[in-house]
């Protein structure tokens, strides 16, 4: 297949950045939407020029790096998939692709396509995390935890941290984010003791970073590589109303 | 947390742009069921009482005063709000989904709430301002004290053929708004659980969203066919 990238370039936060055109030609269906980037990067290096800069890491869709906004799609058009994971495949030959960095005040570009994720860390650290010991592993079942509940957080705990509900959100809303590290704890006992300051302390973070609201269009839920669900964001929702009006 | 910070923070703000949409929601319901009188064809007999009732009823007149300052509060937080979104992204996209990850009517809350608020300011100029300020006809039903004749005013503002366009218009706006405002409201309280999702979903969808406005537009369309 022989392709055409456009993709933003940016020396450095500060710098104003442009889109640039490149032509790839012999792309295997095969490849990776990243070693797409490889090939291209090995180019620009012979050629005595800069090479694109974008994360990734486990190239297996597990961490959570590939922050690529691709045709107006967080991680491209497939679903639940991370950029390392969308596969040549999924185009065509002759294609135009625009590749963008997530867009968000909250994760300035550091260069290029990689951006700096780290407000999600803060926002952890502002209280997603039990604050004692809760010791070894206990046997199965001396707490009694509802499967369902047990199976929420689950679900809510294969957030990966990736940023792709900012970048897809109209708001640059980090509720989807926010709501899965919260629901993780709030669904189990050993987070109930902490659950209000928590809700509280995460919420305040958030907007002090400067991630939009909420509008509950659900694009968010649409573009998460781990099909984190919105129900999530409703629990957020219940968790910060009830610390609001009962916190002491 | 402090009252004043968490109504300060993005869910605060967001639960009282619920609160009043919510509020807003049981309106157009009490208002659709008074306008229904206005087909009645008595010579504006209902219409008249009932709008004298509401224009003089001491309770409702204080309600009727809550109800515009709720639509304030209403569209103030939700501009602070859309003001801090903007913000959220500086650089655009180039490229965006368009409809493949949202509805375009979630999307254009602000747009449609913003035609609804140049609506009532035109509706309220065109009615309400008459009804209370303005010199309307008086009229008088058997023992019943003399009334002023909106139910004439409107008739004949309806004789218009782009002031029932209008009308029809901004119900559309309203249409967009309920879809997604009802069950966004819900969410925002955290009401979402499978059980009860399907029938907050048809409420939003089916009765805020297209039977209220749809009630509100047959009105004028009515009014306006008869007198062709």
């Amino acid at each position: 297949m022989k392709l055409t990238l456009k993709v933003w370039r940016q020396q450095n936060s500060q710098d104003k950045g442009r889109f640039e055109s490149y032509q790839v030609s012999d792309v295997s269906t095969d490849m990776s939407f990243l070693e797409l980037f490889d090939v291209l990067n090995e180019r620009l290096i012979n050629e005595g020029k800069d090479p694109i800069a974008f994360d990734h890491d486990c190239r297996e869709g597990i961490c959570g790096a590939c922050s690529m906004y691709i045709n107006g799609r967080a991680h491209g058009p497939w679903h639940e998939t991370t950029t390392c994971q969308l596969h040549m495949r999924a185009y065509n030959d002759g294609d135009t692709i625009v590749v963008e960095p997530w867009r968000a005040a909250a994760f300035p570009v550091i260069k290029d396509l990689a951006v700096d994720r780290s407000a999600f860390d803060r926002i952890i650290q502002a209280g997603g995390y039990i604050s004692v010991n809760t010791g070894n592993a206990v046997d199965a079942n001396a707490i009694p935890i509802d499967k369902v509940d047990a199976d929420a957080a689950f679900a809510a705990a294969a957030c990966i941290g990736c940023g792709a509900c900012v970048a897809a959100c109209k708001n640059s809303s980090a509720m989807l984010f926010t709501s899965a590290k919260i629901s993780q704890l709030a669904l189990l006992p050993q987070g109930r003791p902490e659950h209000k300051q928590r809700a509280e302390d995460m919420v305040a973070q958030m907007d002090k970073e400067g991630f939009g609201s909420c509008t509950n269009t659900g694009a968010c839920e649409a573009e998460c590589p781990k099909g984190i669900s919105i129900t999530n964001i409703a629990r957020l929702n219940r968790e910060f109303i009830t610390a609001g009006f009962t916190s002491k | 947390m402090k009252w004043s910070q968490f109504f300060n923070t993005s869910i605060g703000k967001k639960l009282l742009v619920g609160a009043t949409g919510l509020f807003l929601c049981s309106f157009v319901i009490v208002h659709l069921a008074g306008n229904f009188s206005l087909l009645k064809e008595d010579g504006g007999e209902a219409f008249n009482t009932y709008a004298a009732f509401m224009g003089h009823n001491g309770l409702i007149q204080f309600i009727a005063w809550g109800l515009k300052i709720v639509i304030l509060i209403h569209a103030v937080i939700a501009i602070q709000l859309t003001i801090r979104n903007r913000a959220a992204r500086p650089v655009k996209y180039a490229v965006r989904p368009g409809n493949k990850t949202s509805s375009w009517y979630s999307r254009q809350m602000a747009v449609m709430g913003s035609v609804l608020f140049i609506f009532i300011v035109i509706h309220l100029s065109q009615f309400w301002w008459a009804m209370h300020y303005g010199d309307i006809g008086k009229v008088s039903y058997g023992a019943v004290t003399e009334v002023g004749n909106l139910y004439e005013v409107v008739w004949f503002a309806f004789k218009e053929s782009w002031i029932v366009a209008l009308y029809v218009l901004g119900m559309v706006a309203l249409s967009f708004h309920l879809i997604h405002g009802f069950k966004s409201a819900c969410q925002t309280f955290g009401l979402n659980h499978p059980k009860y999702n399907g029938l907050i979903s048809f409420i939003g969808v089916w009765f805020f969203g297209i039977l209220i406005p749809l009630g509100f537009a047959v009105i004028p369309v009515v009014i306006y066919i008869k007198q062709i």
